[in-house]
């Protein structure tokens, strides 16, 4: 009996360096491994196999054999089964080799999987001390970066509703996964952690991607900047000693000494407020009077929910 | 299904095939480095590698595979001239990891390079459609990183999350990380002479001193995990449907859902960090049981609307 390992190679030999599609029967009867047990054994042994292939990254085709579509036969381009040399030099693996050593999505390391595909990790770059947690399951992220970069439509489960819509781009920001794309009702942005039943449509290139778009300048804002309220500039006042925190968070320059006053844009109420608010008491909103009615509304609604 | 292990053994064998084809360092010590083998393990994959081929599977068509005085040997296999395409997931991967250090400012103009070589082969446009920021603070954790790396104590002018209070203390930092949109310095605290994590958007002020430490031998992975404590601060919390997303970005306990509603335990080391949740959540959530939580939220409330009047 061979293992799979064994297996799996000869079938993608076979497949490499076959001139035309094969069939499934011709597979069985050719490739070392399949040539016992029964049927149904076969066929459960060879889905697995595929499954295997397509896991690998294995462009793994099925075509029709003839212009009925009687007999389907698989293949595997050797063109696109290969990876195109992106040409890096020992630097820039070495510096790639850091960088997927210092990152971590989810449990698995398949940055440092995917390094081996590109020449292995480069020697000598020992540890730094420093890393990052991306968080999330890499597994859904591949799923959504296939779906951008093939440009194929997905449904999905968001907050209990069925979204059908054209991927265009994913960001990570604040610690949170972001997928941004257009729905038939405009562009939306979701939360990648709440998304299930993710599945990809069969069509590559279904949609173009507007020329303009950039999912960078679309997530390069404060979490205020974005939404659907009336705009209004609120201007606030931080007391002198959280007044450097707020200053830094907003990417200013703090003051030397005493309080920190600014004013922002803001169209997300619900989303300003909340930063506000996580100051405690050290904040004041100085105008426009009515979000200070807005602040004293939510803060009494707070203090009657108290038991 | 067959297993992930599987699945990592063979991509490591197609990798390691055209690596070893194209003849540049074929030591089996470089290559057990490069691939992260052990020397069994190789020797086990080449073992495999010698008995597969082309069909007919007599001598002539199988690849040769082997370990020459310290030289892996590979060789009839053609076919695997060139590695596999990176699979959807170890593109994104790879790209995040090399954007998220570029992008914060601990990068090097060979990993921007490689970046955008890497982004040329995966998609022409992934600059578009790919961005991951974990910038800010990037001079504190710049210089972070560079007294951990020489082993130097830092002097820092600290924000304590949870009570609100300045404290000046000398710490040895470890690690420098980010996680959940926050940056991190882990390592010993000299004022409590124990392991403490810190906030590094709450590190006011920060001075490298002259001094050296010595780094533990076999330090944890850093993270931030919140560990219950008998004298913590318990609160039950109703929330709304509208304050669900409490859930994601809190440690706590789901204590029973409804439809609409939901009941949560709240721990934390003092009553600052639920009072705050409860003021911003304003009528999205209801208190149902934690006297001193209750209290400091009316005092920062009634503060604020004072202030507000």
């Amino acid at each position: 009996m061979q293992s799979v390992v064994e297996r799996v190679i000869n079938l993608l030999i076979y497949l490499l360096e076959s001139p035309h599609p094969v069939t499934a029967d011709e597979i069985r009867r050719t490739v070392a491994g399949y040539d016992q047990g029964s049927d149904e054994a076969f066929h459960r042994m060879f889905e697995r196999d595929k499954d295997v292939l397509r896991r690998l990254g294995v462009p793994l085709e099925l075509k029709a054999l003839d212009v009925w579509e009687v007999d389907f036969g698989y293949s595997v381009d050797p063109e696109q089964y290969a990876i195109p040399d992106p040409g890096l030099t020992n630097e820039e693996r070495a510096a790639l080799s850091l960088a997927a050593r210092m990152v971590r999505i989810g449990e698995g390391d398949s940055g440092l999987q995917g390094l081996l595909k590109l020449g292995g990790v480069e020697q000598g770059i020992g540890m730094e001390p420093i890393g990052a947690d991306l968080g999330l399951d890499a597994g859904i992220l591949g799923e959504l970066f296939k779906a951008v970069t093939e440009r194929r439509r997905i449904s999905m489960t968001y907050r209990g509703k069925e979204r059908r819509l054209s991927p265009y781009g994913i960001a990570h920001r604040r610690g949170h996964w972001y997928l941004a794309g257009e729905t038939e009702e405009g562009s939306r942005v979701y939360r990648i952690d709440r998304i299930s039943g993710l599945e990809l449509g069969d069509n590559a290139g279904a949609f173009d991607r507007p020329k303009n778009f950039s999912v960078r300048e679309l997530m390069n804002s404060q979490p205020w900047e974005s939404g659907d309220d009336a705009a209004v500039d609120a201007t606030i006042r931080f007391d002198s000693d959280v007044g450097w925190w707020a200053a830094r968070s907003l990417g200013q320059k703090p003051p030397d000494a005493g309080p920190f006053e600014v004013t922002l844009p803001v169209v997300n109420r619900d989303a300003f407020m909340g930063w506000i608010l996580s100051f405690g008491d050290s904040v004041e909103i100085v105008a426009p009077e009515e979000m200070r009615v807005d602040l004293r509304e939510r803060v009494s609604a707070a203090l009657a929910g108290l038991p | 299904m067959t297993s992930e292990r599987t699945v990592s053994r063979l991509s490591r064998i197609l990798a390691l095939i055209p690596y070893v084809l194209a003849d540049e360092a074929t030591g089996v010590h470089e290559i057990v480095e490069r691939f992260g083998y052990t020397e069994e393990q190789l020797a086990n994959d080449l073992n495999t590698v010698f008995v597969c081929g082309l069909p007919g599977y007599g001598p002539g068509d199988l690849m040769e595979a082997y370990i020459d005085e310290d030289e892996v040997v590979i060789d009839a296999a053609e076919y695997f001239a060139r590695a596999p395409r990176l699979t959807p997931t170890e593109a994104i991967s790879l790209l995040a990891a090399g954007m998220a250090i570029s992008g914060s400012g601990q990068g090097s103009p060979e990993l921007d390079s490689a970046v955008g070589k890497l982004t040329k082969v995966v998609v022409p446009d992934a600059d578009k459609a790919l961005s991951v920021d974990v910038s800010g603070e990037s001079e504190m954790v710049g210089r972070l990183r560079e007294a951990a790396s020489g082993q130097k104590v830092v002097h820092i002018v600290y924000r304590s999350l949870s009570r609100e209070t300045e404290t000046s203390r000398d710490i040895e930092p470890w690690a420098v990380f980010t996680t959940m949109g926050n940056w991190y310095v882990q390592g010993h605290c000299r004022l409590v002479d124990a392991e403490r994590t810190f906030r590094v958007d709450r590190i006011r002020d920060l001075q490298v001193r002259d001094e050296t430490f010595a780094r533990p031998d076999n330090l944890s992975e850093p993270g931030v995990g919140y560990t219950p404590s008998d004298e913590d601060i318990v609160c039950d919390i109703s929330l709304s449907n509208r304050a669900r997303w409490v859930l994601d970005y809190y440690p706590v306990e789901v204590l029973r859902e409804t439809t609409n509603r939901c009941h949560i335990r709240f721990h934390s080391p003092d009553a600052e960090i639920p009072a705050r949740l409860l003021l911003r959540l304003g009528g999205e959530a209801k208190l149902l049981r934690g006297e001193e939580v209750a209290s400091r939220a009316r005092e920062l409330g009634n503060t604020l609307l004072a202030k507000h009047q």
